[in-house]
């Protein structure tokens, strides 16, 4: 606290005002903190646990949730976000790590690759998912008819948005994802690749050319100098943009919205785009707030799980001075 | 890695590399574009071709290529009118309402952020108080909260407080307020930083020559933290403008929609015409896509810094 060496001769109100600064400081941001997150968060957990009656809300217990995984689509929903998530994070985090290994040498126009590559971020995810749909609509899309040539792509073309989900290898799990999850895979990827892109580049640039150095001076190549030396001391940054690629694609509606609408049937309906479904156009509040609850919980597995990581790794910020 | 001397053809290989990445990643722009100047006879044809320059006996005649720009004539429907400052008003529902409402939207949130953001961060930076380190990680994990599990109570607040008829209410009002909610918790983190930044001896030199608390904040730390506000405005600004489905749940009539709600609605309302589709897209994006490349050394400085918490 800082003290102004005259404030003994001030009036005791502005005194006052003056020790109790920090919290009128802060005083706005907690309220609206406390209105638009913390409240909400706790409705939720207690709509979870309830459901509209011609009388009211009443309590049920349970019975949300044991509606909600009697859904059919609910175990579907599951396999789709997972497919889903494993595609989207493993692919921007390896197209990630190779354009930031490339970008990592000092060339003269890094400047202006980094500023062209980091446009696709800057977009919206809704004007995203529209154009990707530009390119693919049936028959009229851009590259509709490169795809839907029966020569090229065997035996009928692809119409990526409305061919079916292949047969399924395991059981009911949705692998091989339908061609529109792949599509939206790929749109995803393409939007949040920037950021993984720069998020690796600043790690690696952190990574202490001596240490790069010597290891290349007892005989490493290039390879075991990415494995063994870059990769590890990257790991915390890793784990972050593994963590936050899994926290927005769970969470990440827009995109489902303009590019595919859930379909074809409901090949691309993943959790997050089933919450709307349920609690939007069906109406059913209290199954909504538990699939929200069950979204939620996974949500904050992952913050949990960056703030360990970030605060393990002497993250500056957090610390006293 | 930076090896000392990268040889002529390495990095020949290197750069072109990443003009191809970069050629790639931009095609989806292009494309739009390119479709957003094609007239319906090109657009509705089957199979389609990629550039409207085909001719009956040639398949790519560049000097007969048909650019038309009625999809951007179908977005903004100007109408002739006397009297006004240009000679024509432009009709369209994304332009007239749609844009400036996600601009009111994007503005009104950025400046409440600024504002807050710069007391909370300010707080942080220069005071220690009771509960300072468990606010601070608690802003921290709020951070990481999405807007989508909090949007079904957010819906039914909306839904009472419309309900409650209140003086002066409407459902702009709560909207700002929920976006505060969302993009608040990041940039207190990045404006604590900027704050951390700035010499704690300034300050006090100030305190000691007489300045007041408030003084020295006025006169010392926030000229200095005001490229970090700017980056805090800026970042939100984007973020407020490409928020799509809080928008579109919390608001019900047509003259609020931002420009999200009536970009999706227009495209349920073309699916034939994807050249409309492409130009509105255009027209949205370019705000943001121009803002980015004009200021994108304090995008990308705020990025890294909010990008780093979580």
């Amino acid at each position: 606290m800082i003290q102004a060496p005259q404030a003994t001769k001030r009036s005791k109100l502005q005194r006052w005002l003056q020790r109790s600064l920090p919290f009128w400081l802060l005083l706005p941001t907690v309220v609206i903190l406390l209105t638009v997150q913390v409240y909400p968060a706790l409705y939720t957990v207690w709509l979870s646990f309830h459901d509209r009656e011609p009388q009211g809300w009443v309590y049920v217990g349970a019975q949300n949730f044991e509606r909600l995984f009697g859904m059919g689509l609910f175990a579907e929903s599951v396999g789709h976000t997972l497919v889903f998530l494993v595609g989207f994070a493993s692919l921007t985090l390896v197209l990630g790590f190779v354009i930031a290994l490339l970008l990592n040498r000092r060339l003269r126009f890094s400047g202006l690759y980094v500023t062209l590559l980091f446009i696709p971020w800057i977009i919206a995810d809704i004007i995203v998912g529209i154009v990707f749909r530009l390119l693919v609509v049936p028959d009229y899309g851009l590259f509709s008819g490169i795809l839907q040539n029966p020569a090229l792509f065997p035996p009928d073309g692809l119409s990526v948005l409305t061919a079916v989900p292949p047969r399924p290898w395991f059981g009911d799990f949705p692998f091989p994802p339908a061609p529109a999850m792949i599509y939206l895979i790929l749109a995803s990827t393409w939007r949040a690749l920037p950021f993984v892109t720069l998020l690796l580049l600043a790690a690696m640039q952190t990574v202490p050319n001596e240490v790069l150095e010597s290891s290349r001076i007892d005989g490493a190549n290039s390879r075991q100098v990415i494995r063994y030396v870059m990769i590890p001391l990257m790991l915390p940054t890793i784990v972050v943009a593994l963590f936050s690629l899994t926290l927005s694609g769970m969470n990440g509606v827009g995109m489902v919205f303009s590019l595919t609408g859930g379909g074809p049937g409901s090949s691309t309906e993943v959790l997050s785009y089933m919450l709307y479904s349920i609690g939007w156009r069906q109406l059913e509040f209290g199954r909504a707030g538990a699939l929200a609850l069950l979204i939620g919980l996974v949500n904050w597995g992952l913050i949990a799980g960056t703030l360990r990581v970030t605060r393990a790794h002497g993250e500056p910020s957090g610390e006293e001075q | 890695m930076h090896s000392p001397t990268l040889k002529r053809r390495q990095l020949w290989l290197l750069n072109s590399a990443l003009i191809l990445i970069c050629l790639f990643a931009l095609i989806p722009v292009a494309a739009t574009v390119l479709i957003s100047f094609k007239g319906e006879r090109d657009i509705v044809r089957n199979p389609p071709n990629i550039l409207p320059c085909d001719t009956p006996t040639s398949a790519f005649d560049p000097t007969q290529c048909r650019w038309a720009t009625e999809g951007y004539q179908r977005v903004l429907a100007p109408k002739p009118t006397a009297g006004a400052l240009l000679p024509w008003a432009l009709t369209g529902n994304i332009v007239r309402v749609y844009i400036p409402n996600s601009f009111f939207y994007a503005t009104t949130t950025s400046l409440l952020v600024v504002l807050l953001a710069g007391m909370a961060g300010y707080a942080f930076s220069r005071y220690r108080f009771w509960g300072h380190q468990t606010l601070l990680v608690s802003i921290l994990a709020i951070t990481g909260v999405p807007l989508l599990t909090n949007l079904l109570a957010l819906y039914q607040i909306g839904a009472n407080l419309r309900k409650a008829q209140l003086p002066f209410y409407d459902d702009r009002l709560f909207l700002v307020v929920v976006y505060l909610g969302f993009f608040l918790p990041l940039s207190v983190w990045i404006a604590k930083g900027f704050f951390d930044a700035i010499p704690r001896d300034l300050d006090e030199a100030a305190l000691i020559d007489g300045c007041t608390p408030v003084g020295a904040l006025m006169r010392i730390s926030i000229p200095l933290a005001l490229p970090g506000l700017m980056a805090i405005f800026l970042l939100t600004f984007v973020n407020v403008w490409n928020e799509f489905i809080a928008g579109y749940l919390l608001l019900a009539k047509n003259e609020l929609k931002p420009a999200m709600f009536g970009l999706y609605e227009f495209l349920s309302q073309n699916i034939i015409n994807l050249q409309v589709v492409a130009a509105a897209c255009i027209l949205i994006a370019l705000p943001i896509v121009v803002i980015f490349l004009f200021a994108r050394r304090t995008f990308f400085a705020a990025m890294m810094e909010g990008a780093v918490k979580g």
